[in-house]
């Protein structure tokens, strides 16, 4: 994703603060189960990518795996799983999880145009049922907003998790 | 203690004792008799294409290094330095022309020969301390490879793959040999799930009785045609050699084209698997109408196989996964889940079965989420008192006096021993090697 430099923009700078706002708000939609306002937050082009983490050496030159991720999704898929949920069938999320997803450190880069792209470090704690240990996954994603009629709205995002061997049952949940 | 021979009878007759999927002593007699002799997947030769190429495998707590040499041969190595014990490469996949220990920096070349090591005459005396000849990474006992896939067994005098294979190569070429290129891995994504690893092992290789109910969702939003259970149940099970699967029912009188159509082939793809599968494996698509879904090999590595929706112009597109349940302990796996695909199929085929691939099964699909659920909390459930008490009903197919409710298919244009509708005959398949294994370690 094309940024027009380096440097982030200043707290202070409303472009920031909006983006800011925006992540903070997503993550109450999807901490409240509200998938269907959590959709309406992405454009229909939605590409959300969350690349397979791998050990390698100091210098090898990668550390994802090339051609495999733990989701590579458009509307089409996303819009299923979010229907996948809504069906009286989806057994790993009924009892549903405990989630809460904790946003920071967030820098925003402006892109030459109305667009922004964001960085911001995730934290989702994801708690089952009352003898299993909660689960956590730390993250750091770099999103595309894209500014249309309706306000900000989620374009891209790529999620680069902090673990190679993911310690949740699964991810029936959106980071 | 647990009484072996009564758990293993009770297993024999089909009621299997809940504890076996949470219980130490069980987990262990599983690393010392079954994992220390059977033939264990470890990678696919797709994963390490260029001399150097390694991956870093795991059998329970044995650690290998997965490597190509210069010469291009495939070499499985113990990754734990001869000298002091420290892996030698601690990376999970790369490429390496040498590894070399951290600790003294012993550096072994990537077929395992010992290439040198620091200060040899002033700490060793040269060769008259140590014999720097000959001293190589242990290789791995037994390593042997069909399809490209790269077995190792723990005991010195392992059968040759093959013949251990047996019948069960006729379906194993199904997913891994759709034409001379053979199939290509990628990944795996790996994740720990709080399950016995034989839960998923069993599963794949026969219980198409849960699927109308666990995967009730995925049809419920159109994403999958087949699972109900009024077409799962016409769905035939095979059992054949060291492993066992299902399958699903093709439409009525379609021809071997029309059938691979029907799931999603694309015409090349289609007549790549007219000349290079057998006449039987040509028939059981054509003649018998079946079409492969989930299998198992023993112990711990499985398939699937199924062609969802994948656009919302109603696109079937197929794919395939291998999937390995790596156990941790008595309760925890992990899961290895690669997505395979023929290696000359169309690249535009890849990109969409990758992402049929992804909807379904591995960290993320819609499958594998729901069966995870089931697991974990079997498990759980499995490592009380009560478990003791009760014995899982694994009988079905079978009357109560131990004979099958319906004869075998008596056409089925495969090996082994299939049977159409529900039936738990591939887990109690599964569950007596198991029992062999366990019985003495032979088998």
């Amino acid at each position: 994703m094309n940024r027009d430099s380096a440097k982030p923009l200043p707290y202070s700078d409303e472009r920031h603060q909006a983006a800011h706002q925006f992540l903070v708000e997503e993550a109450a939609l999807l901490d409240a189960a509200d998938y269907h306002g959590w959709l309406h937050l992405l454009t229909d082009d939605i590409s959300y990518v969350m690349p397979v983490r791998v050990t390698t050496a100091r210098g090898a030159g990668f550390d994802s795996l090339d051609g495999m991720g733990h989701f590579d999704e458009d509307m089409y898929s996303l819009r299923k799983r979010v229907q996948r949920l809504d069906t009286e069938h989806a057994w790993t999320e009924d009892p549903p999880s405990r989630t809460r997803h904790f946003v920071s450190n967030v820098r925003t880069f402006a892109t030459g145009e109305a667009d922004l792209v964001v960085e911001s470090a995730l934290l989702l704690f994801r708690s089952r049922g009352d003898t299993r240990e909660a689960d956590l996954l730390s993250a750091g994603r770099t999103d595309l907003l894209r500014q249309t009629d309706a306000g900000l709205r989620l374009a891209r995002r790529e999620i680069n998790v902090d673990e190679s061997v993911l310690r949740t049952q699964n991810l029936a949940v959106f980071l | 203690m647990i009484d072996l021979p009564a758990v293993l009878a009770d297993v024999g007759r089909g009621m299997i004792p809940a504890h076996i999927y949470n219980d130490q002593e069980i987990f262990a007699l599983e690393r010392d008799r079954l994992f220390s002799r059977a033939w264990v997947f470890l990678a696919h030769e797709s994963e390490i294409p260029a001399p150097g190429d390694y991956v870093v495998r795991r059998v329970l707590a044995d650690s290998f290094i997965v490597v190509r040499d210069e010469s291009g041969m495939v070499r499985v190595m113990f990754n734990m330095c001869l000298h002091k014990g420290m892996q030698v490469c601690r990376a999970e996949m790369g490429n390496a022309s040498h590894f070399r220990c951290p600790y003294h920096a012993w550096t072994y070349r990537n077929d395992g020969r010992l290439a040198g090591l620091p200060f040899h005459v002033d700490a060793y005396g040269g060769d008259e301390g140590l014999v720097r000849k000959g001293q190589a990474l242990l290789p791995a006992p037994s390593m042997d490879s069909y399809n490209g896939l790269i077995f190792i067994s723990l005991r010195d005098d392992a059968p040759p793959l093959r013949d251990w294979l047996g019948d069960f190569a006729f379906y194993l070429d199904l997913y891994t040999r759709q034409s001379p290129a053979g199939v290509e891995l990628r990944g795996p994504q790996r994740w720990r799930v709080r399950a016995n690893w034989k839960i998923g092992a069993e599963n794949f290789a026969g219980d198409s009785y849960h699927t109308p109910h666990t995967h009730a969702s995925v049809v419920d939003i159109g994403l999958f045609r087949e699972p109900k259970a009024s077409k799962r149940k016409e769905g035939a099970l095979y059992l054949a050699g060291p492993g066992a699967g299902t399958t699903y029912k093709l439409p009525p009188g379609g021809s071997f084209g029309e059938q691979l159509r029907y799931v999603g082939y694309p015409d090349e793809m289609v007549a790549a698997m007219a000349s290079t599968w057998s006449a039987g494996q040509r028939g059981l698509v054509e003649q018998s109408g079946f079409m492969v879904s989930a299998a198992t090999l023993f112990p711990n590595l499985s398939f699937v196989h199924n062609w969802p929706v994948v656009d919302e112009t109603g696109a079937v597109v197929p794919f395939v996964s291998l999937r390995q349940w790596q156990p941790v302990s008595e309760r925890e796996t992990e899961v290895l889940s690669w997505f395979a695909v023929d290696a000359a199929a169309p690249a535009a085929f890849k990109r969409q079965s990758y992402r049929a691939y992804l909807m379904c099964f591995g960290s993320s699909g819609m499958f594998e989420q729901d069966d995870v659920e089931n697991w974990v909390s079997i498990t759980d459930m499995a490592g009380g008192s009560m478990a003791r008490r009760l014995l899982l009903n694994s009988r079905m197919g079978l009357t109560l006096g131990g004979d099958p409710i319906k004869p075998p298919l008596a056409t089925f244009s495969g090996p082994g021993v299939a049977y159409q509708g529900f039936g738990e005959f591939n887990q109690r398949h599964w569950l007596s090697m198991w029992s062999s294994h366990l019985k003495d370690g032979a088998w």
